[in-house]
């Protein structure tokens, strides 16, 4: 059972969305991410590196034939940060309606 | 932490789940891998034909190939070369789901080639893989989504 934390970094509804993304997966392409998120290329860059300057997200880069390619995945502090975040906020709906766990 | 109301809490909670579905549709084989059992099964139906000892063969060598080169892909958290998908999200069901879904298209194989056999057709078990190719080829993707869903894999 993960603890309850609520996380002021990955709340952001964009970075949730990468974190949760991020969450599900070993890794995913930068590419992959971008176009899921509907983000820009440089929108997408700034939240990695904020992610990354966290320690929640590590970020690799590859060369894949003339292209270079960035690798992001989750760090277990990103994942335990990620699960605490979650069971923060299912603690804030489940205090709203406790009768709907009945 | 500030304090957040629940409406929120929940559409948090609601984009958190979005983009993990949209990660669970990434589940499946490559593309090639459908073609590539598109042209086994063609090949398997000429081989029928022909020399029926040779399908045997062939078909032992289809099953071996699977072993060794699919094995990788049929956990189905590499369909793109974009994500692996973590193994908690794929589960543990979906080589199941393939290999039964693999004996399934073998036993319809078969009924068409009898089938059409007893219809009088030639060659009639090229025809029928043949027919089993184009429907793997172009629904494999389709029919293992709707197993899946089936199986809840």
């Amino acid at each position: 059972m993960t603890a309850a934390k609520f996380d002021e970094l990955i709340h952001p509804s964009t970075r949730l969305s990468l974190v949760a993304t991020l969450a599900a997966a070993d890794w995913a392409e930068f590419a992959f991410l971008r176009d899921r998120l509907g983000l820009s290329d440089s929108a997408l860059s700034k939240q990695l590196a904020t992610l990354e300057e966290a320690g929640y997200v590590a970020t690799e880069r590859r060369i894949s034939g003339s292209r270079r390619k960035v690798r992001a995945r989750l760090t277990p502090a990103g994942r335990e940060a990620f699960d605490g975040h979650i069971a923060a906020l299912q603690a804030i709906v489940d205090a709203a309606h406790p009768a709907d766990g009945l | 932490m500030d304090a957040i109301a629940s409406e929120q809490a929940r559409a948090s909670l609601d984009a958190a789940e979005h983009a993990r579905r949209q990660v669970t549709e990434e589940i499946g084989l490559p593309p090639g891998y459908w073609w590539a059992m598109a042209a086994g099964w063609l090949v398997l139906g000429a081989c029928g034909a022909v020399l029926p000892w040779l399908a045997g063969i062939a078909a032992g060598l289809f099953g071996a190939g699977h072993a060794v080169f699919a094995s990788r892909l049929l956990t189905g958290r590499r369909r793109t070369r974009q994500i692996q998908v973590s193994a908690s999200v794929a589960g543990r069901r979906i080589p199941v789901v393939v290999v039964g879904m693999l004996l399934g298209l073998v036993a319809v194989t078969v009924l068409a080639a009898l089938a059409l056999d007893a219809d009088g057709a030639g060659h009639a078990s090229i025809w029928a893989g043949g027919l089993m190719a184009v429907v793997i080829g172009f629904g494999g993707p389709d029919i293992l989504r709707v197993l899946r869903g089936w199986a809840r894999a």
